[in-house]
């Protein structure tokens, strides 16, 4: 009997090849994905990396050089006295708007809801704030606050009172923008909330009221708790774009007296008088860690407790 | 069926690809900004315009001191007639002196965009010289022969660094004692400016008795320009906000002279703060007497419904003259555009400050005429308050270092005022953590830049 043959060598395994349709499809998504890619890479991601860089610079603006300081400009910041002011500040105007425009909003939203005539005016009349030129805004609010001849003044001398220093004032100034901060978004909430509310299921609410729940037991056992996905989202938007307030600080504090948060201080730095732009860019970048670090505690943590129906 | 997602496996190829892109993208980032390289200074040598054409268009960046857009183009047009291969075009570059810089130096950073001429005021100049971003002016004053003589001493000199010219006088203003001539009378006062803050607090609550007004006084508003007004206070009790480089807006008098405007405010509360313009609150009849700039008289007169009378700035217990600051905007050549563009810039220059223009920019803002030969017999003719402004410039004082040449005091005097005089804070500590400031914004952004 013949011995077997040798079995043949194995030829070297192929390098896995892309298919013909791996690679028409890896195409088309470049054809549809890359021209978004490029615009979100040079205005968004370029710059940020820029910015990163020029905060490790000690850099005047107009200035054609600068010196490469590392981490200066970080621990100047932090070991200053502004840190702690900044950052009170902006703690202070953060969790106040957010805090202000939601639980107003809500509180709109539930006014908004019920039957009563007149409802769809007030919708807009309650949103069209919101949808207002933050600038225009301002101005307008300036004039109403101004305490020489401002109508709260005039209202104020006509019982008798003086106007306070709202503008002059820096404790007084941040109430002034916070107040007018809060007017023109809790529009915003108001409405996301009252989509919320005419979402929510109605026979859930009808076993309520025969079991005896009252309107309020049901709107704090039933309501808020349902409305934890609508309530999540607007924590997050409204915190972000608190954080992210320039417009009616810009025009109601041009100096920034008590008002100045993160990101007005990083634009009073570079652009304002003192014209450091590496500094600027640090506080920049601390700014950008907060907003990195809240967005992700937010979806780790607070989304596992809200309820999605 | 529902189309199966593309998945792409992170290999060893696609991870080096990632990393590849994203060195390449870091090392793009450090490409733009600022060369970190040995550092540009102040021009070191005189330039040479010899052979130099003019450029056939220059732009013009202003932002219209004392709303001044009407004979600023009237200018440009007159200029154009007189040499018609230059075009002059006029750039609103900001509402005011804050807002102009903030876009040259933007213009700076990108580099592109400049201006051949631009408004630059008092407290910008000089930091633009340190950066590098304006040139001296000596050479084409020379090849041009601008009277250089015939501009009022003072003025032209506040441009003088380092031995050398860096901007000519434009805007200039000093502050004015602004009154109601109309409440005044009625509080039986003469008929003219006080001759100290003293003699005016004696006469403030006759004011507040007798004319209805909210206020005898508004202080200037603290966003503005607080520290070059309360120069003046300072300076008449024997104080200042530094003396060279030596701040010393701690010192007793300065802090006693601070002390006599927050009492003006709290313990006497004859005086209020104006919130935006302090100009436009006594023109609007709120208070009897303010402090405002010459740039602001026309718009008074044009807009109270009362007599105005102005008046020298008043003095203190230590010195009654020479108590007034200069002020307002000159014109800078940018050093990042071509000879050409600098020459045509030039020639405009020479042309906006020659007499007859300095009469007209004065007549139609309330500025002062530049030009010891300005003809201003038909401007006082018609307004005759701006010869108050012109005397008093014989008794003005050159600015302190601290609020002229140190990036930021400007904001940093007025955060400080507006604690003093609206939340009635201590002054001696007001004034000390002030001091602190302004040391450290001169050791960091002034000292390391200045010539040894």
């Amino acid at each position: 009997m013949q011995p077997a043959p040798p079995p043949a060598p194995t030829p070297p395994a192929a390098r896995p090849r892309w298919s013909a349709r791996s690679r028409r499809d890896f195409i088309v998504f470049l054809a549809l994905a890359l021209p978004n890619l490029v615009l979100i890479g040079t205005f968004t991601y370029l710059p940020l990396l820029n910015n990163i860089y020029y905060s490790t610079l000690n850099w005047t603006l107009g200035s054609a050089s600068a010196t490469v300081v590392g981490l200066e400009n970080y621990v100047r910041f932090f070991t200053s006295a502004d840190a702690p002011k900044v950052l009170g500040t902006t703690a202070i105007f953060t969790v106040t708007t957010v805090g202000g425009s939601m639980v107003l909003g809500l509180l709109v939203a539930v006014a908004l809801n019920s039957r009563v005539r007149g409802t769809t005016f007030a919708r807009a009349a309650v949103f069209a704030p919101y949808v207002l030129s933050g600038v225009g805004v301002g101005l307008v609010w300036l004039f109403i606050f101004d305490p020489g001849y401002g109508v709260l003044s005039w209202l104020l001398r006509g019982l008798g009172q003086q106007s306070p220093q709202w503008i002059n004032n820096p404790e007084l100034s941040l109430v002034m923008v916070i107040i007018v901060y809060v007017w023109k978004n809790l529009g915003y909430c108001a409405v996301v909330f009252l989509a919320g509310l005419q979402s929510l299921p109605k026979d859930v609410m009808e076993a309520a009221a025969l079991d005896g729940a009252g309107s309020f037991r049901r709107f704090r056992s039933i309501s808020v708790p349902l409305l934890s996905p609508t309530t999540f989202f607007l924590l997050i938007t409204t915190m972000l774009s608190s954080l992210q307030a320039f417009d009616l600080i810009r025009i109601m504090t041009p100096l920034g007296s008590g008002t100045s948060t993160l990101i007005y201080e990083a634009y009073l730095q570079a652009f304002g008088a003192y014209n450091r732009a590496g500094y600027s860019a640090a506080i920049s970048v601390v700014l950008f860690a907060i907003l990195l670090v809240i967005t992700v505690l937010q979806l780790r943590f607070v989304e596992r407790k809200v309820h999605y129906s | 069926m529902a189309p199966k997602p593309l998945k792409l496996a992170l290999d060893r190829r696609l991870f080096l690809s990632l990393a590849g892109m994203g060195a390449g993208a870091a090392a793009l980032s450090a490409c733009g900004g600022p060369s970190t390289a040995a550092g540009t200074g102040p021009s070191e040598t005189a330039l040479n315009f010899d052979g130099v054409t003019p450029a056939a268009s220059i732009d013009f960046w202003s932002n219209h001191p004392g709303k001044s857009q009407d004979v600023e183009k009237d200018m440009i047009a007159r200029f154009e007639a007189k040499n018609p291969g230059i075009k002059v075009n006029l750039v609103t570059a900001g509402a005011n002196y804050e807002e102009i810089a903030q876009k040259f130096q933007t213009a700076q950073a990108a580099k592109s965009g400049l201006p051949a001429l631009v408004v630059l005021s008092d407290v910008w100049w000089f930091r633009y010289y340190l950066n590098g971003n304006i040139i001296p002016l000596d050479s084409l004053i020379s090849q041009l022969d601008v009277k250089l003589d015939d501009f009022r001493t003072s003025l032209v000199d506040d441009y003088k660094y380092d031995g050398q010219q860096w901007a000519l006088p434009y805007g200039r203003s000093t502050p004015l004692f602004y009154y109601n001539k109309d409440h005044f009378a009625a509080a039986g006062l003469p008929d003219r400016a006080p001759a100290t803050w003293q003699e005016f607090a004696e006469w403030a609550p006759k004011l507040k008795a007798t004319t209805g007004a909210q206020y005898a006084f508004m202080h200037p508003a603290l966003a503005g320009y607080a520290g070059w007004t309360l120069q003046n206070n300072l300076w008449g009790e024997g104080g200042s906000w530094s003396r060279d480089w030596e701040v010393t807006c701690d010192s007793a008098e300065s802090v006693a002279a601070l002390q006599a405007a927050q009492d003006s405010v709290y313990k006497d509360a004859w005086a209020g703060v104006s919130s935006k313009e302090s100009a436009d609150d006594f023109a609007a009849g709120l208070a009897s007497a303010t402090v405002s700039s010459t740039g602001s008289l026309i718009g008074i007169l044009k807009s109270a419904t009362f007599n105005v009378g102005v008046g020298f700035l008043p003095g203190g217990s230590k010195a009654k003259t020479e108590v007034c600051p200069t002020g307002g905007a000159g014109l800078g050549i940018p050093s990042g555009v071509t000879p050409e563009e600098q020459l045509a810039a030039a020639m405009f220059l020479q042309f906006v400050t020659e007499p007859e223009n300095t009469a007209a920019f004065s007549a139609a803002t309330g500025y002062m005429p530049t030009r010891k030969s300005a003809d201003m017999t038909a401007v006082l003719a018609k307004t005759p308050q701006i010869k108050t402004a012109m005397d008093q410039l014989a008794v003005t004082r050159v600015q302190d270092n601290a609020r002229a040449f140190l990036p930021g005091a400007d904001q940093e005097m007025a955060k400080a005022a507006a604690k003093i005089l609206t939340q009635e804070a201590d002054v001696k500590t007001t004034m000390t953590e002030l001091k602190a400031t302004l040391e450290g914004l001169y050791n960091t952004d002034v000292k390391p830049k200045l010539k040894a």
